[in-house]
């Protein structure tokens, strides 16, 4: 029959061709206009259809590159002569590299063609080691006679029109003697600051002398007055690797048992402040991430490690103990250089047999790994802004483009616990800027999913039992003249602007409850009990009064009744809240437990999105309440089931279905909504489920954030990445409770 | 067993389980009335003048504001009898000398309450309300009228200067705002000019009527100055001279006074009609103060072209997905999953369409447009910043499954018979389709667009981050070509309310304008809903009767 229907339908599409009454022309314009049509609606239906889906689609491809991996590839090469450089430094607009080679022959290449600008012999003899200052533009060396030579570089930038100019200069040379004994120093570090520099090195008979050279000017004369202290450290074994911090408040080092040890340059004395062992290999290399918290720590083996000094709650930025934060898989041969970025905390890593990995710290990301393209190189410097990096070994200079756009993201980073640098333990925690340079981004969305669920459970609380049960009266047990009223008016809720909601949740209820939070609770224990009473009062209304009324109307004594007795009830709890709490439940709360409340907390915005769920899912369940044919519930009071029977038994089985629908369709607004949350919380990512704080929700987050982050940046593409959980979860939800009605329908046509 | 003559156990705990459920259902209702009076009151009680009280206090200060409420002082212990001591909180105006809008007194406090007819409530452009006394009225040094004449002296004055106040504005808001505008064009048109490096003698001739009009734009500018100028020396040249309720003195031009009001000797009918110039200037003049006082006007103006705009998008493309699904796609499981997924795409959060819009339309789209059509203005964007465009097709896209919801609805109901009969008398499908199908339909269409401008009104998370502002300079349609400005940001009332709620300096005494804001916003989305509704109702009478 339908598919005859079906037929009859479809067929007259040829019908004037077929009759052929219409004169030749007029039936070609006509046919012609018809076909147009079908064209027009077709190619736009389905391109709406696409836009819409292609939503879909722009989100993802938004979020991809943070999935993507990150690419060191060779830029330029160049053949050199000489000794290759033994440290390497690149200036901040990447146009030269300087370096210093075994020989003492600092040099400054142009990456453009790979020419020696400046070749300087800044010593006679053989170095004894060298390494590159990178954040404060210097090189500097260890000499076999017991000094250190610190040799700063300018970068001098001049504009040729539009065309930028970098032209490099040697600094003034500082030499500082470390070993008055005129020993080799195979072992040392060196740094620079504005006030001075400082030399570490380990001398002949294995100890440690540090020399700090501090200058002062005079504003009066313009002398430059220098100072020098010399201490001498202990350590548990002669270190094989020392390294500064920029500040000079700390000097680390490694020894060849593969112990950590950290000197606290701001105390006297010459004990070492922090010890910890750090694998049973020893440790080759030593690199500090941007921040200069966070010890990159490579070992012999080829095992990469972060370590960071903990455990002191007082300073935490200064610990007593060493952690590790974060470990790599290892690689092929020993470690023997890493570079940090200045930028971000990547660092680069080179090994023995010539292996080379790109790694990020928060993230514990392997961005890259592969074969250094400089056999046997000496030295690796990486580009200021992170966007390159510089090889050289035997002959060879190689210029590298580093393309690594969102490091910092991870399934990891983004939903697991992670262990921030400072911080005692690992922990969930989203902190996206900071006003620091240095700031290590914590992208966690766990305290924001946490937050979503928390107010989405907070309101469902609240609504579901109010929508369900309100839902099953209105189709169960009300006269259908009062049903066209009162549908209608809870349906009208949905449409209520979610900024008003959010607005009078802030603002007007939020300080309400602050103020009488215990009769809020009185009165929402008290309700039930108002109902019942309410009930109560009715059935003592003579019968033949009661029967005047169409059933529905005891609704009304019902509201009466809770708003009056609500009104007593919170008075009552005016004068508890007086009497057993202080006055103030909120202060009460903190003195006893050491519970903070919030204003707006969870509670509120339970309350105000609840109310926005409330149409949805009375709607939804609503409708499947009365979509249960009328013939099983006749069928149910026909057996002498009472009418509560009937609905307990036979109808609430029979919905529940669509019921679970709705309450899947409210939670998807709940999980959603985006006003209400960010008006009526404080917008504070904590992971906490206590009803007094507030949270943090993945929409609000949204709202907040996304108007200050930079287009294409990390923090831009999570936000998308949250925008694209929200759409998959609800539309998942939402078509999981669309299939579930789709087949209660199916169910209902058959009964 | 004879049946029916079994009396039926009660059935007790079903009994109590029903009167839950309508506990339920009532606390939902109370809810929902509770909300809109609370709305109702503080919105609608923003407009209503209290009358001004003197109260003189125990420690010999007086204060003259209207009283709002009275309520139990926190913490405080109960008096000797028994009583609870309370406190009121004063209106008390005069930002600029007592620093503060409002002020708790405890009722303790208070020695004396008068109503001293002669008190006066200056409305001012600055530092929000002054209550106090007039003493005079003067032009320079000249007294123009003093003690019971300064009143009357300066009512009139009040409105002499209103209409200066709108002359002013038309010159400096219109003929200098429009002068700007062109110069701004013409500056944009150099810059053009020399990043188009057109060949030689175009060069010069184009060089040469920028160069001109320029000049004459500086020429106008100039006159125009100087005649506003003489205007504004005109305007501030009375001042009013006040004296507030603890004895300070305080001279106010009179140009800088809104409205002057004595509240305690007006009668009621005075009252209602201060009541209803409130109303109009709070839906038809232009914010004051960082938005906390004045009226929401631009925020009117750009939600209702938003969302006009935006229906001018949303209505055909969703009309023709709908007949698309409806009349042309072949039904089957395709057609069913993009049904289900057109009805879920509704279910998506707000934000997640402002996220796509900020990332497509203004940044992919509008950057686009800007580097090929505005490489001028640089790198200040035009099309690629949040705007009245981007904001309405955002907005359309969020709506546009709630127009084809609908719309298939309303192409289901119409009777297969009414097709058929058209069919068989020779009509081809599209005929059909324009003749019968849609006349017939356009109920479900138009209660699909009605429900789509309600959910447009009343949507402020996505328009947040693709267009909104808290204070838009101009109006996204003026009277300078071309007229439409889509590439403007707007203001909103939802945004506003958010804005000056939880944004603004100084949200308490910006409160009484956010609840009225918050009741206009209602309102409107609720007539849009109700009409939607009543359409629908009919929609579906109409088809009752026909469907057989």
């Amino acid at each position: 029959m339908a598919s005859h229907l079906e037929a009859s339908a479809r067929a007259p599409e040829r019908a004037p061709r077929a009759f052929g009454a219409q004169p030749g022309a007029v039936a070609r314009r006509r046919i012609l206009l018809d076909r147009l049509a079908r064209g027009v609606f077709t190619a736009g239906g389905l391109g709406v259809i696409a836009s819409i889906l292609g939503i879909l689609a722009f989100l993802v491809i938004e979020v991809w590159p943070l999935l993507t991996a990150s690419r060191v590839g060779s830029a330029a090469s160049f053949v050199e002569s000489g000794a290759p450089p033994d440290a390497l430094l690149i200036d901040p607009s990447r146009s030269h590299a300087a370096g210093i080679a075994y020989d003492g022959l600092v040099s400054v290449f142009r990456l453009d063609d790979g020419a020696r600008v400046i070749a300087e012999p800044i010593l006679a003899a053989d170095l004894a080691a060298a390494v590159a200052l990178a954040g404060d533009d210097a090189l500097a060396a260890a000499t076999r006679d017991g000094r250190v030579v610190i040799q700063p570089l300018a970068w001098d930038v001049s504009f040729e029109g539009d065309v930028r100019r970098v032209t490099p200069r040697l600094g003034e040379r500082q030499w500082i003697d470390l070993d008055p004994a005129r020993g080799p120093v195979p072992v040392f570090a060196a740094a620079r600051s504005e006030d001075g520099s400082a030399a570490a090195g380990v001398v002949a008979d294995g100890t440690v002398v540090l020399v700090r050279q501090t200058q002062a000017r005079n504003f009066m004369t313009g002398t430059v007055t220098t100072s020098e202290e010399r201490r001498s450290l202990e350590s548990p074994a002669p270190p094989v690797k020392l390294l500064f911090d920029r500040a000079q408040h700390r000097l680390y080092a490694a020894t060849a048992a593969g112990q950590l040890v950290a000197w606290d340059l701001t105390q006297p004395g010459a004990k070492p402040a922090v010890v910890a062992a750090a694998g049973a290999s020893p440790v080759n290399a030593l690199g500090l991430l941007v921040g200069d918290r966070a010890l990159v720590v490579g070992h012999e083996d080829g095992a990469l490690a972060i370590w960071v000094e903990t455990g002191d709650p007082a300073r935490p930025e200064r610990g007593t103990a060493f952690s590790q934060l974060h470990t790599f898989p290892r690689q092929d041969g020993a470690i023997t250089r890493i570079a940090a970025s200045q930028r971000n905390r990547t660092f680069l890593a080179l090994d023995a047999s010539g292996g080379l990995g790109l790694y990020y710290s928060t993230s514990d990301r392997v961005l890259w790994r592969g074969e250094a393209p400089v056999a046997g190189a000496t030295s690796i410097a990486f580009a200021p802004k992170g966007d390159g990096a510089l090889l050289a070994g035997p002959g060879r200079l190689d210029v590298l483009d580093v393309d690594n756009p969102h490091p910092e993201a991870s399934f990891r980073a983004l939903f697991g616990r992670v262990w921030y640098e400072g911080d005692p333990a690992p922990s969930y925690v989203w902190q996206s800027s900071s006003g620091s340079d240095d700031f290590e981004a914590k992208l966690s969305l766990t305290p924001l999913l946490v937050g979503t669920l928390k107010g989405t459970f907070y309101s469902l609380v609240l609504a579901v039992p109010l929508a369900v049960l309100g839902a099953m009266y209105t189709s169960q047990f009300m006269h259908p003249r009062l049903q066209r009223v009162v549908k209608p008016t809870v349906e009208l809720m949905a449409s209520l602007p979610s900024v008003v909601l959010g607005f009078l949740a802030g603002l007007w209820l939020a300080p309400l409850v602050e103020t009488r939070l215990v009769s809020l609770w009185l009165v929402a224990l008290g309700v039930p009990l108002l109902a019942l009473a309410a009930g109560g009062l009715w059935t003592a209304i003579p019968k033949r009064v009661r029967g005047r009324f169409v059933s529905g109307s005891e609704l009304a004594l019902v509201a009466v009744v809770i708003v009056a007795g609500s009104l007593v009830l919170a008075t009552l709890g005016e004068s508890i809240e007086r009497s057993a709490f202080g006055g103030s439940f909120p202060e009460w709360l903190y003195a006893t437990s050491g519970a903070r409340y919030d204003q707006r907390n969870a509670i509120v915005v339970g309350i105000a999105m609840g109310f926005a769920v409330i149409p949805i899912i009375f709607a939804i369940s609503e409708d499947a309440f009365s979509n249960v044919p009328g013939n099983l519930t006749a069928g149910s009071l026909a057996l002498g089931a009472s009418r509560w029977q009937t609905v307990v038994r036979v109808v609430l089985p029979t919905a529940s279905a669509g019921i679970f629908s709705a309450v899947m369709v409210g939670f998807g607004r709940a999980v959603g909504e985006t006003m209400i949350v960010l008006m009526a919380t404080g917008n504070t990512p904590i992971m906490d489920w206590s009803p007094f704080n507030g949270f943090r929700t993945l929409s609000a987050n949204i709202a907040v954030e996304i108007p200050e982050a930079p287009l294409g940046g990390t923090l831009y593409r999570t936000l998308f990445l949250a925008a694209l959980l929200l759409f998959v979860l609800t539309f998942l939800v939402n078509t999981l409770a669309e299939l579930v009605r789709q087949r209660l329908r199916e169910r209902f046509a058959r009964l | 067993m004879a049946i029916g003559l079994h009396e039926r156990r009660p059935d007790r705990v079903g009994d109590a389980m029903t009167w839950l459920c309508c506990g339920a259902l009532a606390v939902s209702l109370v809810l929902i009335v509770g909300l809109l009076g609370v709305l109702a009151w503080h919105g609608l009680g923003y407009f209503w003048q209290p009358r001004l009280e003197l109260l003189a206090l125990r420690d010999g200060g007086k204060v003259l504001g209207a009283v709002l409420e009275r309520e139990e002082i926190p913490g405080a212990a109960l008096g000797a009898d028994g009583v609870a001591p309370t406190r009121i909180r004063v209106e008390v105006g005069n930002r600029d000398l007592t620093g503060a809008d409002f002020r708790w007194i405890d009722d303790a406090d208070v020695v004396a309450r008068s109503e001293p007819r002669d008190a006066a409530l200056l409305e001012r452009l600055e530092w929000g309300n002054f209550h106090g006394f007039v003493r005079s009225v003067k032009r320079g040094d000249e007294t123009l009228a003093s003690g019971a004449d300064a009143w009357p002296a300066l009512t009139r004055l009040v409105a002499e200067k209103a209409r200066e106040r709108e002359s002013l504005e038309r010159l400096e808001k219109g003929e200098l705002g429009a002068l700007n505008y062109a110069l701004e064009r013409a500056r944009l048109a150099e810059r053009k000019l020399a990043l188009d490096a057109p060949p030689e003698p175009e060069r010069t001739r184009r060089a040469d009527a920028i160069a001109a009009e320029t000049k004459a734009l500086h020429a106008r500018y100039e006159a125009l100055a100087a005649q506003l100028a003489e205007v504004r020396q005109r305007f501030d040249a009375e001042t009013v001279q006040l004296e507030a309720a603890d004895g300070a003195a305080k001279e106010l031009p009179v140009g800088a006074v809104v409205r002057a009001v004595a509240p305690n000797a007006l009668g009621f009918g005075g009252r209602v009609g201060l009541y209803l110039s409130r109303v109009w200037e709070f839906v038809s003049a232009d914010p004051r103060e960082s938005n906390t006082e004045g009226g929401i006007f631009p925020a009117i103006f750009g939600t209702v072209m938003m969302v006009f705009l935006m229906s001018i998008f949303v209505m055909p493309f969703g009309v023709i997905a709908a007949v698309y699904l409806r009349e042309y796609a072949k039904e089957g499981i395709a057609v069913r999953l993009v049904r289900i997924a057109v009805n879920n795409l509704a279910g998506v959060p707000s934000i997640v369409f402002g996220v796509f819009g900020l990332g497509f339309f203004v940044y992919l789209i509008g950057g686009t447009i800007d580097q090929l059509f505005h490489p001028e203005s640089l790198p200040t964007p035009t099309f690629g910043t949040g705007g009245i465009l981007w904001a309405s097709l955002t907005l359309a896209l969020l709506t546009v499954p709630v127009v084809i919801v609908s719309s298939e609805e309303g192409l289901a109901a119409v009777p297969r018979n009414v097709r058929e009969g058209s069919l068989a008398l020779g009509a081809t499908k599209f005929e059909t389709l324009w003749r019968v199908v849609l006349p017939a339909a356009a109920p479900g269409i138009l209660t699909g667009l009605i429900l789509a401008l309600s959910r447009a009104a009343g949507e402020v998370a996505p328009l947040m981050i693709v267009g909104m502002v808290k204070l838009a300079p101009s109006l996204p349609l003026d009277g300078n070509f071309p007229f439409v400005h889509l590439e403007r940001k707007f203001m909103h009332l939802g945004f506003h309310i958010y804005d000056v709620g939880f944004q603004s300096p100084n949200v308490e005494a910006a409160k009484p304008l956010v609840f009225a804001t918050a009741l206009l916003l209602i309102a409107v989305v609720l007539a849009t809903n109700l009409l939607a509704i009543l359409v629908r109702n009919h929609l579906r009478q109409k088809y009752a009767t026909r469907s057989i």
